[in-house]
């Protein structure tokens, strides 16, 4: 039987690793891998917690609007990246620096 | 009342007026369009011209006539209207055509003297000033407006003395004339402060004129009551006390008569008029004015201090060797015969004596101005090194000068009061009242007569020995120092005109048809209306014959003794002689027991200033400037360093915080972390 907190440590670790992903990777790309495994983790969240309700399902139609919405950034995350490319000829983060002032 | 009509008293009020402004005026021009020009000199004469033609004038209309008085409002205060206006009377008109009068040849004579001096102009500027200053003294009605005259005449007196003001001696003679004339200036002003206590007003007709409020106030059980009230009696005394101060300052009498004599540093001409004929006879007019104010002790002393004043000043004249001086110790003398006349109720002789004394004593003094200008040219022209104004060194300047020699003899034979001059008649006036006078009188008293009459004796020698040492025998100089040139004339006329016209003065037809009796001088008569003074006495047959027939002794005398040269007649060492020569040791007293005391007086304050104020003074200064830098030291380390410290405390804070906006996207998220890793911490400690 698979429980409620087992979910919930598959979850935080992938959270962690997410985390870990964005905050220690220099590229842009692997960077909105990070974000997207943090989105899982969430997701993941959603949907363990959701037989709490299984009358309306809200935890699994909530998950289902969360992937459709991760789908939708990542899209939007990738044009940012190809544009950002354009323009500075690298998508190494470190090399990024214009969002101050 | 003279059925006279209005205007004509008002012409007259406007005649003196301009009579006395028209000397401003000549003042005016002189300091503002004549500043170095010779031309000064005729603008001042023309005007003191105009003036004694206007003086003549009023003198002739006023004269045995009503007294006219003339006055307006000048400024209120309270209840009280202070006038000012104009006070016609024998007394006013006398002294108004007399220094007018005397002040003519003077200016004439001015315009010769002082052609050689640089300062030409502003002599003439001072001479118009002093006319202006004594004419407007003689007229004024009200206390107030004589006594500012009065300050004005010993203001243009202090400039003329030190007229030529790079000589010390000169600049030490004017101060030494203004202090001690200052002392009489306080005096008159506390007696104008009592008398206005009393009685209310500064007029001088109603104070003083026939029933006026002196004439109706009393003296009585310590008290001296006028119509509205009374006040302890010892006032009336201060005030006289003040009066007499003014007068000795003034006219100088004992004991303030010092400065007259140092006062001769000023040019001769200014001596003549203002220091022998005119402004010396202001203190006896001063006394002429209030005379009703006086009481019978007060007139003793008023009596006591002139004859001694006189007696004082003829000794001291004989044993001076300073032509000047002599003369100004003269005048002096002169002087205290007006007071003691005075004193002794004999009020029409004295300003008589005043009106004669003012002729022949400014003709002498003109005399002595050509001698001594001759002999400085004489000095000049042979380089030698003596005083000029030595009588020792001068002798036989007859036959150099005939006119001035003529003239001085007329003049010194009216100042020892021979018969056919004017000081005949006034002199032996005074003498012949004082005897009257001495009769009703106590013990000592009687003996003033008796030294004014002395006295008389004295001064035919010492005019004599003058006149002798100065125009007899030959001429020291020459004969000291052979082969000199000696050129020496009575000048052009500008010289001669001014002394033969005073010169005519001194003689008696101009006061008198009897040159015998002073009874019938119309002077006299004019003047003696107010007061009854006695008459018919033995004395009026003895005096004269007493006074004459001894002088006449008296200057063979000392003809005989000084006409022979190069010897000392009289031992130069015995004690009247050195009391004489050192006038009495009376500035040397003055000098050891006044000045030094008042000078080391004065350093002591100057010491008190320097160090106690001064120093309470620095000591505020400097607590100031200690309260000045705590509060600027707390202005820069409290307030200004609270300011500071939020500055900084932004600025650290600041620099802090954008160390976060890096600007590179993973350190925004590092942040992110941080924060919210810190809310769990936090939320985990409280929680």
């Amino acid at each position: 039987m698979i429980t409620l907190q087992d979910f919930m440590l598959v979850s935080a670790a992938l959270f962690c690793i997410g985390l870990f992903i964005i905050v220690a990777k220099r590229n842009a790309i692997q960077i909105l891998i990070g974000i997207e495994l943090m989105l899982n983790a969430a997701i993941l969240n959603l949907v363990a917690f959701g037989r709490y309700d299984r009358i309306n399902n809200g935890g699994q139609m909530f998950a289902l609007f969360a992937i459709v919405l991760a789908a939708a950034t990542t899209a939007v995350a990738l044009a940012i990246i190809l544009n950002v490319y354009r323009r500075y000829k690298t998508i190494d983060a470190d090399k990024i620096n214009q969002l101050k002032d | 009342m003279n059925p006279t009509p209005f205007h004509t008293d008002a012409q007259t009020v406007t005649l003196a007026i301009i009579a006395a402004v028209l000397p401003f005026a000549a003042f005016a021009l002189n300091f503002l369009v004549f500043t170095k020009s010779k031309a000064a000199g005729w603008v001042s004469t023309t005007a003191i011209l105009g003036s004694t033609i206007l003086a003549a004038t009023v003198f002739a209309r006023v004269w045995n006539n009503h007294t006219i008085h003339m006055q307006t409002v000048w400024f209120t205060i309270g209840e009280t209207k202070v006038q000012v206006g104009v006070l016609l009377n024998n007394l006013s008109v006398l002294l108004l055509g007399l220094v007018s009068a005397v002040a003519l040849p003077v200016h004439v004579y001015g315009t010769a003297y002082m052609k050689d001096d640089e300062n030409f102009s502003t002599y003439f500027r001072y001479l118009s000033f002093f006319c202006f200053s004594m004419l407007a003294l003689v007229i004024v009605d009200s206390l107030i407006t004589f006594y500012a005259f009065w300050e004005l005449v010993g203001f243009s007196s202090y400039l003329l003395i030190g007229f030529w003001y790079h000589r010390d001696k000169a600049v030490a003679a004017n101060k030494k004339a203004f202090i001690m004339n200052r002392i009489g200036d306080a005096g008159l002003l506390t007696a104008i402060i009592i008398l206005f206590t009393q009685f209310g007003t500064f007029d001088i007709d109603a104070l003083f004129g026939a029933g006026g409020l002196v004439a109706k106030s009393a003296l009585a059980n310590g008290l001296w009551s006028a119509g509205s009230g009374s006040i302890p009696a010892v006032w009336h005394y201060v005030a006289f006390g003040g009066i007499f101060l003014a007068v000795a300052a003034k006219s100088a009498q004992f004991p303030l008569h010092t400065w007259l004599p140092d006062a001769m540093e000023g040019p001769t001409s200014v001596s003549a008029l203002i220091h022998a004929a005119t402004m010396v006879a202001s203190g006896v007019f001063l006394l002429g004015r209030v005379y009703p104010l006086f009481i019978g002790e007060e007139l003793t002393i008023l009596a006591v201090i002139g004859c001694f004043t006189a007696f004082m000043a003829a000794t001291i004249a004989l044993t001076q060797n300073d032509l000047k001086r002599i003369l100004a110790y003269s005048t002096v003398s002169q002087l205290g015969y007006m007071v003691m006349a005075m004193g002794v109720g004999a009020y029409s002789s004295s300003l008589f004596h005043l009106a004669t004394h003012a002729f022949f004593k400014c003709l002498l003094f003109l005399v002595a101005g050509i001698v001594i200008h001759e002999v400085k040219h004489i000095k000049d022209e042979n380089n030698l090194d003596i005083d000029p104004q030595d009588i020792r060194l001068m002798g036989g300047l007859r036959k150099k000068l005939p006119v001035t020699f003529a003239v001085a003899v007329v003049g010194s034979l009216a100042l020892i009061g021979l018969p056919l001059t004017s000081g005949y008649l006034s002199k032996d006036g005074i003498l012949i009242q004082a005897f009257d006078w001495s009769e009703a009188q106590p013990g000592i008293l009687k003996l003033i007569p008796a030294f004014a009459l002395f006295t008389s004796w004295l001064t035919a020698f010492y005019v004599t020995r003058l006149v002798v040492k100065v125009f007899f025998g030959e001429f020291r100089l020459l004969h000291a120092n052979p082969g000199i040139h000696v050129h020496a004339s009575d000048g052009g006329f500008a010289y001669k005109i001014p002394l033969m016209v005073l010169a005519l003065c001194c003689l008696f037809p101009l006061f008198s048809v009897n040159p015998l009796s002073y009874e019938t001088s119309w002077l006299y008569e004019g003047l003696v209306a107010k007061h009854s003074e006695g008459g018919g006495s033995i004395y009026h047959l003895l005096i004269p014959a007493l006074v004459n027939i001894i002088s006449i002794v008296v200057m063979y005398a000392a003809y005989i003794i000084y006409v022979k040269r190069d010897t000392v007649p009289f031992p130069q060492t015995g004690l009247f002689y050195r009391i004489s020569y050192h006038e009495w040791y009376i500035d040397r007293f003055y000098n050891r027991v006044i000045v030094k005391y008042t000078v080391a007086f004065s350093n002591l304050l100057f010491w008190v200033d320097r160090n106690v104020i001064d120093g309470f003074v620095h000591l505020l200064e400097r607590i100031g400037r200690c309260i000045a830098k705590a509060a600027a030291w707390c202005d820069k380390y409290i307030v200004d360093g609270a300011l500071w410290l939020i500055a900084k405390l932004v600025q650290e804070v600041g620099g802090f915080v954008r160390r976060f906006q890096g600007g590179k996207i993973q350190y925004y998220l590092y942040s992110m972390l941080l924060a919210v890793i810190a809310v769990f911490i936090f939320k985990l400690i409280w929680a």
